[in-house]
């Protein structure tokens, strides 16, 4: 067991190693010099050949790629992360100060896509095609296909015309002003809770409807144990497994989502900042936050993972 | 290469009872989709529908999606222009129907693009196997680990803003999934008796991939696009949206979203509401026809439901 979390997380480190490759690389890849970024096309031709070898010194630029790759893995690793190019502040503070906006968004979506995902399956599956079931999956196909930052727009907006209502603009952390803070997390992490929750009743629903027709949930019912009984304690610990593996999965949907959902809640979070950082074209930020992104993604899923040979008796991984 | 394979030739020829012409045989599978699928039918015509739209744009859209109308400026949706105006009175309808071109050329041909990129990938890495296999497999673990709309946003940051670049993005994102589906059916064929029969009449590799195994990886290859066509829409709407996707002033469905949100303090709801929703009826639409094409291609599925 012990051995096989070890790999695992081997596994994930030689990921993310590919994955810092992939990132810095595109980030080099970049038409044009940073510099024309900076200071504009007008504010570039004025620099003196020196000035620009200055800056692009100052930035870190002028070494070579596997210098600036082996800096750039040593500041990832002792948490230092570089600078904005326009902003006075390191990328590890803008972490720090927008992170746990984000942070929040995404844990709290995904336990309202339990809260309302699982319930809705269970029920799905446990009376296939009634009016229940039906209108369950009828929703559920709609709300995969709605766009979460659309929904996002219409919330802020129905909300805006009817009650005049507007979220505050300004993060709060939630040891400050927990309503203020919750004002500002509910609706973005309400969307995106609400399109992961398809997916989870949509899972929980199939993979129930499997379990529930093996031999030894038949058995069970024929032992004469009270069906709330059957469905909680020996058709439902399996059923749940795929839905934990969905959850990991869906992560990438979170972490994504959660991009244009922040710009249409108006959220001063994370995504905000790598929205602003595509526009600018501020290398060291886009890169360093792909970076986190994608770094969280793999070990959230290397927890669903490990959880998952925790819960499962059945696999013994060697 | 193993020359002779030790198992007796086991499966009988497919097929053997009818013999059908082509067109026979691709008019009977349409009757079976329409009977067993009968809402994935008609969520396929809805998609053939929009499709035929966004062709002939031109001759439906009432008004130019461009020009400018500055007597009917940020006007709610009336008798004269269906869904409304934006803030320098340009026509939303037309707008919307002109959107759904760039919208449906960059998801159509990302997802064509990506999909047969991973596949052939996908089906050389699984028959070839070995070493190109293992590295496959790392390389294809690495890309699954961005999220997909993060992934388009960088790339399509590093390579500049455009439709071709809007397309690369997304496409790179969908390489991953026909990379795995197909390389398991590749790997699946690889010892299959008349596999290994053409290995061993000394048939090269490539025409094995070429002829007897590409064939068998068709249905999961229609699977995977058709599935795939509703996530790419969504990306390249967010793309649109968040300002780096087809730059400006060409009117997509995530551009126009953008620009609501830019019309003034509070965006009018006509130009946040109508192309939302050609997005959520045109990914509902790809996502049931999809399903619909997996019951019917997908062997394992068939009989279940």
């Amino acid at each position: 067991m012990y051995e096989y979390i070890l790999r695992r997380l081997g596994f994930g480190l030689m990921t993310m190693l590919g994955v810092s490759v992939i990132v810095f690389l595109l980030m080099r890849v970049l038409p044009g010099d940073p510099l024309v970024a900076i200071f504009g096309m007008e504010g570039f031709t004025k620099l003196t050949a020196e000035d620009r070898a200055h800056y692009m010194a100052e930035l870190g630029l002028s070494d070579p790629l596997v210098v600036q790759y082996l800096k750039w893995m040593g500041d990832v690793v002792t948490g230092e992360l570089g600078r904005s190019f326009f902003r006075d502040e390191s990328v590890a503070d803008m972490i720090v100060r927008r992170g746990p906006l984000s942070v929040e968004i995404g844990v709290l979506s995904v336990v309202i896509s339990w809260i309302l995902g699982l319930p809705v399956g269970i029920i799905s599956a446990l009376r296939p095609n009634t009016v229940a079931d039906t209108g369950a999956r009828i929703m559920s196909i709609l709300f995969l296909a709605i766009p979460g930052f659309w929904l996002g727009i219409l919330i802020v907006l129905a909300l805006l015309f009817n009650f005049g209502y507007k979220a505050p603009l300004t993060g709060v952390p939630f040891w400050e002003d927990p309503w203020a803070n919750l004002q500002i997390v509910i609706g973005p992490a309400l969307v995106l809770g609400v399109g992961q929750a398809a997916y989870i009743a949509r899972m929980a629903r199939s993979s129930l409807l499997e379990v529930i027709r093996e031999d030894y949930v038949r058995t069970a019912r024929a032992k004469g144990v009270i069906e709330r009984l059957v469905v909680n304690r020996h058709a439902l610990p399996n059923a749940l497994l795929p839905v934990i593996t969905l959850s990991g999965v869906l992560m990438g949907l979170v972490l994504g989502g959660s991009i244009p959902i922040e710009q249409a809640f108006g959220v001063p979070g994370l995504g905000r900042a790598m929205i602003t950082a595509v526009i600018e074209r501020d290398v060291m930020v886009m890169q360093n936050l792909v970076f986190l992104y994608s770094f969280v993604f793999v070990l959230v899923n290397v927890l669903v993972d490990v959880t998952y040979a925790w819960f499962d008796p059945r696999i013994h991984y060697q | 290469m193993q020359a002779y394979s030790s198992s007796p030739p086991t499966s009988s020829v497919p097929g053997d009872d009818v013999v059908l012409s082509r067109q026979a045989r691709i008019w009977r599978g349409l009757r079976t989709f329409v009977r067993r699928n009968p809402l994935s039918a008609f969520w396929g015509v809805v998609a053939t529908a929009i499709l035929i739209m966004a062709i002939v744009a031109p001759l439906i859209a009432p008004h130019d999606p461009l020009k400018a109308n500055f007597r009917r400026m940020s006007k709610p949706p009336d008798a004269q222009n269906y869904f409304g105006t934006d803030q320098i009175g340009r026509d939303n309808l037309s707008r919307v129907i002109y959107g759904s071109r760039s919208s449906l050329l960059v998801a159509i041909a990302a997802v064509l693009l990506g999909t047969t990129t991973g596949s052939l990938w996908g089906l050389a890495s699984g028959y070839i196997g070995g070493r190109f296999d293992i590295f496959s497999q790392r390389v294809i673990e690495v890309l699954q680990s961005f999220p997909d709309l993060i992934l388009a946003m960088a790339i399509s940051m590093a390579l500049g803003t455009g439709t071709w670049t809007v397309i690369v993005a997304i496409a790179i994102t969908r390489i991953p999934f026909g990379g795995r589906v197909v390389r398991a059916v590749a790997l699946s064929l690889k010892e299959i008796a008349y596999v290994e029969a053409a290995r061993g009449i000394g048939a090269s590799t490539l025409r094995i991939m070429a002829l007897h195994i590409l064939p068998q990886c068709v249905a999961s290859y229609l699977i995977l696009a058709t599935t795939h066509l509703g996530v790419a829409i969504v990306i390249e709407s967010a793309l649109g949206f968040l300002g780096v996707g087809i730059p400006p002033p060409t009117p997509t469905w995530g551009n126009l979203l953008a620009d609501s949100l830019n019309s003034g303090l509070v965006p009018p709801w006509w130009l946040v509401f109508f192309p939302g929703l050609a997005i959520t009826i045109t990914v509902l639409a790809f996502n049931l026809f999809g399903d619909g094409v997996r019951d019917t291609l997908d062997p394992r599925l068939r009989g279940t439901r």
